[in-house]
């Protein structure tokens, strides 16, 4: 009943009788548990329908959550050891929202330990594997959101981004990913993993089902100074509004620089969604931008990021919440806490975090990473003033699977392909990905950035591009025209 | 090259251990690392610009009333805490 249908179809659904809302939660939970062996999108399935009538298109409609918004009395890991029994005493106001908007939490999924992380293989309950093929990674920290979604078990489920945690495992699983402009969304209860470049952002399989769930969680919240005020309109009830004359563009050194057979065939189909945007109006450039600018996209996020992830979870001390390790003194309890509490990839980079903001290091690499990110800001900035928006290929398919240890290691390429996303993160754009067909069976995503507070504009822009793809409310085992 | 030595006391600084093999990649990572700082260090004009710690000017910043609007009660404040003795998380003697 559930599987694969829009938020409209679930909507119709229920108003006219043909099912109900408990009936819609109990088919969910029924696929859930069916691909849970095989897929492990989720940390807690959530066996008891709880529904708190709302007034909106989302009454009654079953989602998922990532298990770093705060739940209260409903277990909220991180996907961390550290917090494996932690059980929150309030709500996100994410949740609070969508609780009165009616809709139905049905799952939290997993992520990458405490959203660091792009493989979907970090989570202390184990691998999240791509329904597309399950030898491959689904891309994350957002993996099991993105996984639920792509395999029809919800029409829409809730992540967070911090580089690219919804965008790119939105385009490995071959759904759509949004992340509005930063502050448009508030983030009290969000476990903070970088504040600066931290995003609330949703999962859905089309463009309209995302705009309906961004209406309902966008405004300013009180408990968030960061939010920023409401435009007192619903994009979902301006989506269709014709747009002519926008002019996007492409960067010419991301899309040259992709190497192997499989990325070079990625870039065939971007180039021919270009063609066909051209063909339908929309005016597409190609802009040459400074390479080595390109390059410093991921070192800088990765420092900011990792000093700021530092600081702002040295609260995980197993004193307050979470798991308690023994001790003689409370330096050793903390200390044999933390060390069984978070997996290497966490430690190591805290490490580096730690290092950057020594005082002896803060100014060549901490301040000199936010002098570029305000480069690299500013650059875009400029860019916007002539053009609507950025298009370009989300990164290539998903990879095959590695060990854990081996995920997210530093790599010593520049792989500007795979990470230039974070551009939306240090501006704090708005960004969507959307399916943009299949390359070896896998799905493939376009990634569309817009100047901040452009959020209308995007999702507009997003949905043209769908109608011209034709990719829409796709799941995986489900028919598509590949 | 950073010394293991170094990486351990930046570990125990943090209140954490780490595996002999661990602190090993973790080097590997920071000569990574290095390279890159270069990198970013010769983008033309760099020094020019100022830290950026935020996205954007926020034109709209506010803050809200000096009314209470939510607080914890003692109870959910200890709700998550292994270990407690009436109104105070407990640990390990600091003095014995």
């Amino acid at each position: 009943m559930i599987s694969g249908k829009s938020i409209d179809e679930l909507r119709s659904l229920i108003d006219n009788g043909s099912v109900s809302s408990e009936e819609l939660f109990n088919d969910a939970l029924k696929l859930a548990n069916e691909c849970q062996s095989e897929l492990n999108p989720f940390v807690t399935i959530i066996n008891n329908y709880e529904h708190t009538s709302g007034k909106s298109i989302l009454d009654g409609i079953p989602y998922a959550l990532k298990d770093n918004f705060s739940t209260k009395g409903i277990l909220t890991t991180g996907s961390s050891n550290i917090l494996k029994d932690y059980v929150p005493v309030f709500d996100s106001t994410v949740y609070r929202k969508l609780k009165e908007s009616g809709a139905v939490l049905m799952g939290k999924t997993v992520l990458d330990e405490l959203a660091m992380g792009g493989s979907g293989l970090t989570g202390h309950t184990g691998y999240v594997k791509n329904p597309w093929d399950t030898t491959r990674i689904p891309g994350g920290s957002s993996a099991g959101s993105a996984v639920a979604v792509s395999k029809g078990i919800v029409p829409f489920s809730i992540g967070s981004d911090t580089g690219d945690s919804v965008r790119k495992p939105a385009a490995l699983c071959g759904v759509v990913g949004f992340k509005p402009t930063y502050g448009r969304i508030s983030r009290f209860g969000l476990f903070p993993f970088a504040s600066s470049l931290d995003h609330v952002g949703i999962f859905a399989r089309n463009v309209k089902d995302i705009s309906y769930v961004t209406d309902i969680l966008k405004g300013r919240d009180e408990m968030d100074m960061t939010t920023l005020p409401d435009e007192g309109f619903l994009y979902s009830s301006k989506l269709d509004e014709p747009i002519k004359g926008k002019k996007l563009f492409y960067i010419k050194e991301i899309v040259e620089s992709a190497v192997t057979s499989t990325n070079k065939e990625v870039i065939s189909k971007f180039m021919d969604l270009v063609n066909k945007l051209r063909s339908n109006g929309i005016t597409v450039e190609e802009v040459s931008f400074d390479k080595r600018i390109l390059e410093a996209i991921f070192p800088v996020y990765f420092i900011i990021s990792c000093a700021e992830a530092t600081s702002n979870n040295s609260n995980l001390t197993g004193f307050i919440f979470g798991p308690r390790s023994e001790g003689r003194t409370p330096e050793e309890v903390m200390k044999n806490t933390r060390t069984v509490g978070f997996q290497e990839m966490i430690k190591r980079r805290f490490v580096i975090g730690s290092y950057i903001l020594e005082r002896e290091n803060q100014e060549k690499l901490f301040l000199n990473a936010m002098r570029a990110r305000h480069l690299i800001v500013d650059k875009f900035n400029d860019l916007f003033l002539k053009y609507d928006g950025l298009l370009l290929p989300a990164g290539g398919i998903a990879p095959k699977i590695v060990p854990e240890k081996e995920a997210d290691k530093l790599n010593n390429e520049y792989l500007i392909l795979e990470n230039h996303l974070a551009i939306g993160n240090f501006g704090g754009y708005p960004s969507i990905t959307l399916p943009n067909g299949f390359v070896s069976g896998m799905p493939i995503g376009v990634n569309l950035t817009c100047a901040a507070k452009k959020d209308l504009e995007c999702l507009q822009i997003a949905s043209k591009i769908e109608e011209v793809t034709g990719l829409k409310n796709i799941t995986s085992g489900g028919e598509v025209d590949a | 090259m950073i010394s293991i030595e170094k990486l351990k006391k930046y570990a125990n600084n943090l209140e954490f251990d780490m595996k002999e093999s661990e602190y090993e990649t973790l080097r590997d990572e920071f000569e990574i690392l290095f390279k890159q700082m270069e990198l970013i260090d010769s983008i033309p004009d760099i020094e020019k610009y100022s830290p950026m710690s935020f996205p954007f000017k926020l034109e709209d910043a506010y803050l809200r009333s000096d009314e209470v609007t939510m607080s914890l009660d003692k109870k959910d404040a200890l709700a998550n805490s292994k270990d407690t003795l009436n109104d105070s998380v407990k640990v390990p003697k600091v003095v014995e």
